[in-house]
């Protein structure tokens, strides 16, 4: 309980600075800041001065780098994130997987990735009335061939410790793994943006061409036929695949947030030209035209929130763990009761909390724009006893009042 | 489908160890546990008052990647408020846990690992007790899906969890405490509520839940309680070990 | 660390002094093997292999890939081995050491190079796809002559192993479930292991299969990899001081009857998990597997 012994008297007994006090015992300058004696008429907040649900100043810049199709500087406080997206094609003859399909799956027949339907034009159905079907199709294809490569690194000097040339560390792999498992499961980017086609002309040219063809090609005629001779055959020749780099210049806590927040907005600025595929010269055409470059449309806004939970007992865990049985959790209950905070979930920690809070939260959430239903996209809560569902009901509204915040700066940057 | 099978010490070499199948999701692991061990490699890293955990994840049937670091990462911050590091012996020295993936579908780069994870879990708790690791309490782990018309299945098969609009693994500490969470797709927070009562009682059984329990909970009574899992595993183990004693008396 | 705790001086000297007299610990002659025993899981080729007290796991996986730019008739084939903690408390996780460096290098060349899978016959589509196939070998337990129980498990496996049958219509690769479709077992051109031997007095005592304390006190170790036909696809006296050549003349007879031995617990261990799994109702596979072991 050096703790709470400590912590009345840390004032008036101060004779060092606040500075040194914060590095030697930071345990207990965070919780002198949080729970103030009631004597001193303090309110309690945070030892950065922000209430503990409150985040710190964001702000976001697009297009800043001139040679990426897409990116943003994202700030969060003192945690600085740049997101450089590339596009870069992919031939569907370099996929191993693409020619190979899987008897069993029930989508064999469509493996072909040909439509034969005129009216379905891929590309151009944008509403969200698309069928499930279809946007599971959709999705396979962005992680099966991995369109969407996200790295990211803690660069050399973003925070003290980080030395040059080293391999990328634990910490900066498991992040990059988070956003690709985000990418993923958010399915963020629709796999018709990048699809590259190829339309075949039609009719007569069509019909000569497959008279000097292989066998295999009058398989396709075939198939082709119940569709009637007049439609329009489109193939997916090539994909482009968007290598998101993300580098953490500057780090003061919670990379997830500002790195994600980052590859969101590089993705929302990223512009694609115009590509197809070019039978005579068997190459894919891009177009230099900037008009005809046409912006990604992502699937809704998904804004990460992550917490950090301070507990006030930590410190007298230096020498005995505390195991939280009924007997504590009680008393926990009752200090609750009385007025007395013992836990703080601290919303956005910066560096100095996070090294002090073992528990960890994170949330992901989005707004469904025609309703305004709110979906949690991911929920990781982990190293600790100390959140709840009672809790992690606030953290959600906290986090849908983050989306609007995150909505308002990404719209005007 | 049947209960989960474990088996405690199956290795030689290794301080602590444990098997652990689960039929359902069709994940088979293996884990060792060394500790208290020297770290010299590390010496920089090492805590003065506390034990440095490392926890390595070997996929069965490709290169390790950025997925393993991740989950890595998530098995010990779980663990780490588990293990009490500050015994005597353990501060300045490691507790190495080692999982291999023995049996399941490959996890491809970028993909979920959540199916997997209980049974990590599983593994590394039962491979700690095996080692004599002196933790705070024991847990249970189990995964979830909720399919897109809302219903929950439990420990999905790999297709299951692969059609399911969500996933999510929710362990629980021997206390009930929720000790951890992931969970990722598309879900509300009444879906996730409904998945924690859920999980609760496939954890804990029904007996820990409130009066308010509903319907879905009643396919789940017949079936043993998680955390009375780990604890049978360990009672089986020390009886066969134990057994010229137990005899002798 | 990635080094065993070395032995106490009256611990080799034990060891050495039990060897002159033709005495080993447990109790086995110079040329004798630990026990043996394979066991195979339900899926195919995943082995496990116990050797004394050393124990293993090897899994093998099959994808299709795209061959490389240089090969593109042949197949991949790998052979992965990652030393874990989890098989000794001295091998650090996530850092590759020299011991196994060199291990992963036998292995490649006893089996891999010796060509013992054929990984022309792995090609699916010239120039567009072909099999991948992946040996994992996972140590669950070391106690000495990791090299020789490591080839047992990937020849192991590889004989168990059953690929999913793939066929080609219309430049599309189909690829048929294991249920839907028998599937396929691999080419397997020869059936070529490792003996090691220890060496002891300046190459005067010579041991086979040797357990890690005795590999701790030994002086030098040799190589011999062999097939069942006796032709050497492997040699080697990689570290340690010289040996006299005449071992290699003497021991290579000695592999090589070993090499059958090590060959025929296989194949019975592969007959007795076929006759299994023809109980469970996979004749159709019992009888495939049969025409190639007579052809």
């Amino acid at each position: 309980m050096a703790s709470s012994a400590t912590a009345p008297t840390a004032p008036p007994a101060l004779s060092l600075p606040p500075s040194q006090f914060a590095r030697l015992q930071p345990h207990a300058y965070l919780l002198a800041h949080l729970s103030p004696p009631a004597s001193s008429q303090q309110p309690s907040i945070r030892a950065n001065g922000r209430a503990p649900s409150q985040f710190r100043i964001t702000s976001a810049n697009t297009g800043s780098l001139t040679h990426t199709n897409g990116s943003a500087v994202v700030r969060l406080g003192d945690t600085t994130a740049v997101c450089g997206i590339k596009a870069e094609i992919l031939h569907t003859e370099d996929i191993a997987s693409w020619s190979v399909s899987h008897a069993s799956s029930p989508s064999a027949p469509n493996k072909r990735r040909k439509l034969t339907n005129p009216t379905e034009k891929p590309g151009e159905d944008r509403q969200d009335g698309s069928s499930q079907a279809e946007d599971d199709d959709d999705n396979s294809y962005i992680e099966d061939f991995s369109l969407l490569v996200p790295n990211l690194s803690l660069s050399t000097g973003c925070a003290p410790g980080f030395i040059p040339g080293a391999p990328p560390s634990a910490h900066a792999q498991s992040l990059s793994h988070q956003i690709l498992s985000l990418l993923h499961s958010s399915r963020l980017v629709r796999s018709e943006d990048l699809q590259i086609w190829y339309q075949r002309p039609n009719l007569g040219p069509e019909e000569l061409e497959r008279h000097n063809e292989d066998e295999q090609m009058d398989v396709d005629s075939a198939q082709d036929g119940s569709g009637g001779v007049a439609s329009e055959v489109r193939e997916i020749k090539a994909f482009w695949v968007l290598y998101i780099d993300i580098m953490i210049i500057s780090l003061a806590g919670n990379p997830f947030d500002v790195a994600w927040t980052a590859v969101l907005a590089a993705l929302r600025d990223t512009k694609l030209p115009r590509a197809w595929w070019d039978a005579d010269n068997e190459a894919v055409v891009c177009s230099d035209l900037v008009s005809e470059a046409r912006k990604l449309s992502l699937r809704g806004l998904p804004v990460s929130s992550s917490f950090g939970v301070f507990e006030a007992d930590a410190a007298s865990g230096w020498r005995a763990v505390i195991v939280p049985d009924a007997e504590e959790e009680r008393k926990i209950a009752e200090s609750d009761r009385k007025g007395i905070q013992r836990r703080w979930v601290l919303a956005d920690p910066d560096g100095y909390e996070e090294g002090l809070a073992q528990e960890r939260v994170c949330l992901v959430v989005d707004k469904v724009q025609q309703n305004g239903k709110i979906v949690i996209v991911k929920l990781e809560k982990n190293g600790g006893f100390a959140v709840d569902r009672k809790q992690m009901k606030e953290l959600v509204e906290t986090s849908v009042r983050r989306w609007q915040d995150i909505n308002q700066i990404l719209k005007e940057c | 489908m049947g209960g989960p099978i474990a088996s405690l010490h199956p290795l030689s070499r290794a301080d602590g160890s444990a098997s652990y199948k689960c039929p359902a999701t069709g994940s088979n692991v293996l884990g060792s546990v060394n500790a208290p061990i020297e770290l010299p490699g590390r010496r920089d890293a090492l805590k003065p008052e506390d034990a440095t955990i490392e926890v390595f994840v070997k996929p069965g049937t490709a290169p390790g990647g950025v997925g393993e670091r991740h989950i890595e990462g998530i098995l010990r911050g779980a663990l780490g408020r588990i293990i009490l590091g500050r015994e005597k012996g353990y501060p300045r020295r490691g507790v190495v846990i080692t999982l291999a993936v023995v049996g399941c579908d490959n996890i491809a780069r970028g993909s979920s690992y959540l199916p997997i994870l209980p049974a990590l879990l599983h593994t590394s708790i039962l491979a700690l007790l095996s080692a004599s690791v002196p933790l705070s309490m024991t847990f249970s782990a189990t995964v979830l899906a909720v399919d897109s018309s809302g219903e929950i299945v439990c420990e999905p098969s790999s297709t299951d969890a692969a059609a399911a609009a969500s996933l999510h693994v929710l362990a629980f500490t021997s206390q009930g405490h929720l000790l951890l969470n992931e969970s990722e797709g598309r879900f509300d927070f009444d879906t996730w509520e409904r998945v924690y009562e859920r999980a609760l009682a496939i954890c804990h059984g029904t007996s820990a839940l409130g009066s308010d329990g509903d319907v879905a909970m009643s396919e789940n009574v017949d079936a043993q309680p998680l955390e009375g899992f780990v604890r049978d595993t360990v009672e089986d183990h020390i009886h066969r070990e134990y057994a010229w004693k137990i005899d002798a008396a | 660390m990635n080094k065993e705790a070395a032995l106490s001086v009256a611990e080799r000297d034990f060891i050495l002094d039990a060897l002159r007299e033709d005495v080993r610990l447990d109790g086995r002659s110079a040329d004798q093997l630990r026990p043996l025993t394979l066991s195979f899981g339900e899926e195919y080729g995943h082995v496990k292999v116990q050797l004394g007290k050393t124990s293993l796991i090897v899994r093998i996986s099959a994808e299709v890939a795209k061959p490389h730019d240089d090969r593109p008739f042949d197949g991949i084939f790998s052979i992965a081995m990652e030393l874990t903690a989890m098989g000794s408390p001295a091998w650090e996780n996530g850092r590759q050491g020299d011991f196994e460096t060199y291990v992963t290098n036998v292995l490649d060349r006893v089996i891999r190079h010796s060509n013992a899978l054929d990984t022309e016959s792995l090609c699916v589509l010239k120039g567009v796809s072909c099999w991948t196939i992946r040996a994992d070998v996972h140590i669950t337990g070391y106690d000495g002559n990791l090299i020789d129980a490591s080839c047992i498990g990937v020849m192991a496996g590889l004989q168990h192993f059953r690929r999913p049958d793939a066929v080609v219509k219309e430049g599309q690769v189909i690829v048929y479930g294991i249920d839907e479709k028998v599937p396929v077992p691999l080419n397997i051109t020869h059936k070529p292991l490792s003996v090691t031997f220890h060496t002891f007095d300046e190459g005067k005592l010579v041991i086979l299969d040797a357990t890690r304390k005795e590999e701790q006190a030994s002086e030098a170790d040799v190589v011999i990899g062999l097939n069942n036909a006796g032709d050497v696809c492997y040699l080697s006296k990689f570290s340690g001081s010289p040996v006299d050549a005449m071992v290699f003349v003497t021991k290579t007879t000695v592999a090589l009857e070993k090499v059958k031995e090590l060959n025929g617990i296989i194949d019975k261990a592969l007959q007795a998990d076929l006759a299994k799994r023809a109980k469970g109702g996979l004749a159709e596979q019992a009888r495939a597997e049969n025409d190639r072991l007579i052809g």
